[in-house]
């Protein structure tokens, strides 16, 4: 029921971002490797590993998502990204033989919209990449939904621990699909109940205060 | 749900239309009741159906008057109560759901507003275009206040088009079909697919792309479950 | 690295994710905007250096800080906006008056925007069915009975139901009330609705 009244804004779909999404933000906050193409002159203390003034070309370093994009140009070459390891081919076998055994927690968590947003950049790679990740998100879906649809009234912190970002949304979404049904079907659907933001507030408040 | 309507006398619901749009309380309800699933489960703002909600509201007081007149401790009078408390329910939730999406969709739904051809039937009521133009106008005021006055010439305006997203019109969406169609074209879900064509039977059910059948739930060909 | 800080206030939005409104963050907002404003001064100097001395080895730094400028904003701009889907939700939930825990966390501005947001939502629901109103706020869930069983979870006082009847409502005290007139009360925690 839609007794829940904060939505956040949603991520984006596949390549998109979503300007205003949190999630997004995050996501794009994530480093990948590059090397410059070209000096930027008197930024020099962005990298941690000189004292110069400037940054020469060649220097290989991490920069976040959002800065390798804004700066990437196919014609007028600044940087060139490369692969993190978890897209490369070594990594896209072990996704490819099992999916189901990589922790995309650990390896991740933004495994699939990383993944994702790697394909903006011109590789030769990209096709393979795009169809790893599609696989790996099959291979693991039936699983995912299987205990999303059956842990009831237990802990389920094992079973999401191992996942990425856009799985464990879609498990949280499976929970309450399955939490109320469970409640329609013992006739609870109609009870009226407090505002959870409400009680999260009094909880609160109530730490806040020493007794 | 409708039949304690009638006896409370609908009747007069439509009294100053045409002869052509008369509807018993029962056909309003279904027709409430059929906008309210759509509102609920289509992922963009649907047209307004400002008639069925004005007739509705007039049902509902008349027949509260109704029932201020029966007896105290009437049996049929918690029956009528508890009708008016459903239908009230419906329509609050259908108003709900249509505001929910103003909000979260306010640049793209003015300016289809604006977009929009003279005789072109409005997505907005009069009262929920109000409500839009404010929650834009207020949310505008707010980010120029806090934060982008203060920042540097060039960086001072957001473009809420751009930076609010677009209604999903590509998820999927289960539906009833309630009119034969033929010749409904599906795009293909992956490269090695091909677009291709299924008609609709009557009665049968589908889960399909909202975008694909959106024209058929504006014209109530198909109804959203 | 530029716009470290303003991940710091996403951060403290995402951790929340109930919906919780934290405290605004005045001190972080300003300096995001110290940041932007050494940014952009810097970019002029090196536009005008890169016109008028012929550098256009400058380029790419002046790229680079653009985008950090542009990247500084959309997290600004997220930022605020999600504290608005926040702040509105708290409308829904509380009624249109909020506790002060909750109100101290909004900043002047903000508490302009829930005023007026008040105000339209107030006078939409008032206009609807021309003119006679219709509180949206109230049939949350669909009724399955007039009256409901509800314990008061707190001392509320005197309560007025349809009839004119006056009742007291007193902490742990049980009562059979029309489910509409409980509706809010419950919400707000105050009553409990009891189901056997």
């Amino acid at each position: 029921m839609d007794t829940q009244s904060y939505l956040p804004l949603q991520p984006g779909v596949g390549m998109e971002e979503n300007f205003l999404s949190l999630d997004d933000i995050l996501l794009s906050h994530e480093r990948l490797p590059i090397r410059t193409e070209c000096s930027f002159p008197r930024l020099g203390y962005l990298e941690k590993s000189t004292d110069a003034q400037d940054i020469p070309e060649g220097t290989k370093m991490e920069l976040p998502l959002w800065l390798s994009k804004g700066l990437y140009e196919k014609k007028r070459r600044v940087l060139s990204v490369e692969l993190p390891k978890v897209y490369r081919e070594g990594w896209r076998t072990v996704f490819n033989a099992d999916p189901n055994v990589v922790d995309l927690h650990k390896m991740g968590p933004y495994y699939y919209g990383l993944g994702s947003q790697m394909l903006h950049f011109d590789s030769p790679e990209n096709p393979e990449i795009a169809q790893t990740l599609l696989q790996t998100f099959i291979g693991r879906f039936r699983r995912n939904m299987d205990s999303s649809q059956n842990a009831y009234n237990e802990d389920t912190s094992a079973l999401v621990e191992r996942l990425d970002c856009l799985e464990k949304a879609l498990f949280t979404s499976g929970q309450s699909g399955l939490n109320g049904f469970q409640s329609w079907e013992k006739g609870r659907a109609s009870q009226l109940t407090a505002s959870s933001l409400v009680l999260n507030y009094r909880k609160r408040k109530m730490a806040d205060v020493p007794p | 749900m409708s039949d304690a309507l009638s006896d409370d006398g609908g009747g007069d619901v439509n009294q100053d239309d045409t002869q052509e749009d008369v509807m018993t309380p029962a056909e309003l309800i279904a027709k409430l009741e059929e906008a309210w699933l759509n509102e609920k489960f289509s992922p963009e703002l649907l047209e307004n159906k400002s008639e069925v909600v004005e007739c509705v509201m007039e049902q509902l007081s008349h027949m509260d008057a109704n029932l201020q007149r029966v007896k105290k401790g009437d049996a049929k009078a918690s029956i009528h109560r508890m009708e008016i408390d459903r239908i009230r329910f419906v329509l609050s939730s259908y108003l709900r759901s249509r505001l929910h999406k103003i909000e979260k969709f306010f640049p793209h739904v003015l300016e289809r507003e604006k977009s929009r051809g003279e005789g072109d039937p409005s997505l907005l009521s009069p009262e929920e275009f109000a409500f839009a133009k404010e929650y834009y106008a207020n949310t505008e005021t707010y980010l120029k206040a806090v934060a982008l006055k203060r920042m540097p010439p060039n960086l001072q305006t957001v473009d809420m088009l751009k930076a609010v997203p677009e209604p999903g019109l590509d998820s999927f969406v289960f539906l009833r079909v309630k009119e034969r169609q033929e010749n409904i074209l599906v795009e293909p879900e992956t490269d090695d697919q091909r677009e291709y064509i299924v008609d609709l039977e009557e009665g049968s059910q589908h889960l399909m792309r909202y975008r694909t059948i959106a024209p058929l739930v504006s014209s109530g060909a198909v109804q959203l479950i | 690295m530029f716009c470290e800080k303003v991940i710091e206030l996403i951060r403290e939005l995402h951790r929340m994710s109930d919906g919780q409104l934290p405290a605004f963050n005045e001190d972080g907002l300003r300096q995001v905007l110290q940041e932007m404003e050494a940014l952009y001064e810097q970019n002029q100097t090196d536009v005008n250096e890169a016109k008028s001395e012929g550098r256009a080895d400058l380029i790419p730094s002046i790229k680079l800080r653009h985008c950090c400028l542009l990247r500084n904003q959309r997290c600004v701009t997220a930022y605020c906006y999600d504290r608005l889907l926040r702040i509105r939700s708290l409308r829904w939930e509380y009624g249109s008056v909020l506790p002060a825990n909750v109100r101290f966390h909004m900043c002047a501005e903000e508490v302009q925007w829930f005023s007026q947001y008040k105000k339209s939502l107030a006078s939409f629901m008032r206009s609807l069915g021309g003119g006679e109103g219709l509180d949206l706020t109230q049939d949350m869930k669909p009724p399955k009975s007039l009256y409901i069983e509800v314990r008061c979870l707190k001392d509320h006082g005197e309560f007025e139901i349809d009839d004119g009847t006056v009742i007291l409502l007193k902490k742990n005290s049980q009562h059979f009330l029309p489910r509409w007139k409980c509706e809010q009360l419950i919400r707000q925690g105050v009553l409990e609705h009891v189901v056997s």
